[in-house]
């Protein structure tokens, strides 16, 4: 908990991000084309938090950008199916 | 290994996973990433090559389109659209022009318009209007669709239409199975001769903007005059009694699937960890469960179907 307190600006900047991204989905539902752009940038943004948060935190290592960049593809690969099976 | 063994090596943060769920390492999530593909490429291929297995065919009955756009004008104190042979063939022929022509729109790549296959199979028409709508599983949600959408409402509760056609078509467009709903909304010339403007409405090309297109209004009615004969509204649905599930629904309960056991693994992840005192190099739990949070939000939210 005491590492959620410290890092508050930091994860409401991510929530903020989730946020923006969520609504955008939400928001250009009848243009698939934005929507996977949005998708993109917002799993973009989710890895650069992490490669940012962790730089800051000074315990910045290759296979935690990995663990970002997994659960990036793997929400990716999910919004895309959906939105284009949609 | 024991399978309690492999539960606990698999899910929770145990020695032999290096103190985090070997579901949640970058290879596993890769493997998972590498199913979803796979899965994703054998719906595919299923329905194409194996439609008597995988066939999938929305539950879009005509008359139910009729009896709940019917529904929404007596709830607005309209009187009820009365079902038309011709404008269901025409609209029927509407759909089939999409999908022979693989396109999306109100009009055809080479101009033809909606108005020209209410004229095309003899509906002289005083008021003219379309909505149409595609890969809703169901006649409420497409209802509910364009009755959310102002112009498609203005459609739907529009006075002066007295007549509906509605034709329902499936076929691939752009590579994917489809259900085309098609409606048709008019009044005819014969039940108002005294009328001197003729005048369509039409919904826009997006959900947002659509507004009556002025190049949309049909010709001078002397020259709407060419009739040909009426198919039989038999032919308005085509296999719409097989559905077992569409491939939107399958994706969506595999993804709902996934994330909520990666969603539970982080969260036992995250409780573990802070109980132990477990110090570990990894990424934060909490900005993947935020993360994967708002992907399971998007899932529970999208639903399948367009309208223009």
């Amino acid at each position: 908990m005491k590492t959620f307190v410290k890092h508050i600006p930091h994860y409401l900047t991510l929530f903020g991000i989730l946020f923006a991204g969520f609504a955008g989905l939400i928001l250009f539902s009848y243009d698939k084309n934005f929507q996977l752009s949005i998708a993109v940038a917002a799993a973009s943004a989710y890895v650069a938090w992490g490669i940012v948060h962790h730089i800051l935190h000074k315990d910045f290592h290759f296979e935690i950008i990995l663990e970002y960049l997994a659960v990036a593809i793997l929400g990716l690969t999910i919004i895309f199916s959906l939105i284009i099976r949609a | 290994m024991s399978a309690l063994k492999l539960l606990v090596h698999l899910f929770i943060p145990h020695e032999s996973n290096n103190q985090k769920a070997k579901i949640l390492h970058p290879k596993s999530l890769g493997l998972i990433v590498a199913f979803l593909i796979g899965f994703q490429l054998i719906i595919s291929f299923g329905y194409v090559s194996f439609p008597q297995i995988l066939g999938y065919a929305a539950n879009i009955a005509p008359s139910e389109v009729i009896r709940l756009t019917n529904a929404q004008r007596a709830a607005n104190g309209l009187a009820p659209l009365t079902e038309n042979a011709t404008l269901d063939s025409a609209a029927l022929a509407k759909g089939n022009d999409m999908i022979a022509k693989g396109y999306w729109a109100h009009f055809a790549p080479d101009g033809t318009s909606p108005w020209s296959f209410f004229t095309s199979f003899g509906y002289k028409y005083q008021y003219a209007g379309e909505n149409l709508a595609r890969d809703f599983s169901d006649v409420p949600s497409a209802v509910n669709a364009w009755m959310n959408s102002p112009t498609h409402k203005e459609n739907i509760l529009n006075p002066n239409y007295k007549e509906i056609g509605i034709g329902v078509v499936e076929g691939s467009l752009a590579g994917a199975n489809t259900t085309i709903i098609v409606q048709f909304f008019g009044t005819s010339l014969s039940g108002s001769p005294s009328v001197p403007i003729a005048r369509a409405n039409e919904a826009g090309s997006t959900g947002s903007v659509q507004k009556p297109i002025p190049s949309a209004s049909p010709k001078p009615i002397a020259a709407l005059v060419v009739p040909t004969p009426v198919p039989t509204p038999t032919s308005m649905v085509t296999n719409v009694s097989k559905s077992v599930g569409s491939p939107f629904v399958f994706t969506k309960n595999q993804s709902l699937g996934v994330v909520g056991v990666l969603l539970l693994v982080l969260s036992i992840d995250l409780i573990v960890v802070r109980r132990k005192r477990i110090a570990r190099i990894g990424g934060r739990t909490l900005a993947h469960i935020s993360y994967l949070g708002m992907i399971l939000a998007v899932i529970l939210i999208l639903k399948a179907g367009q309208i223009i």
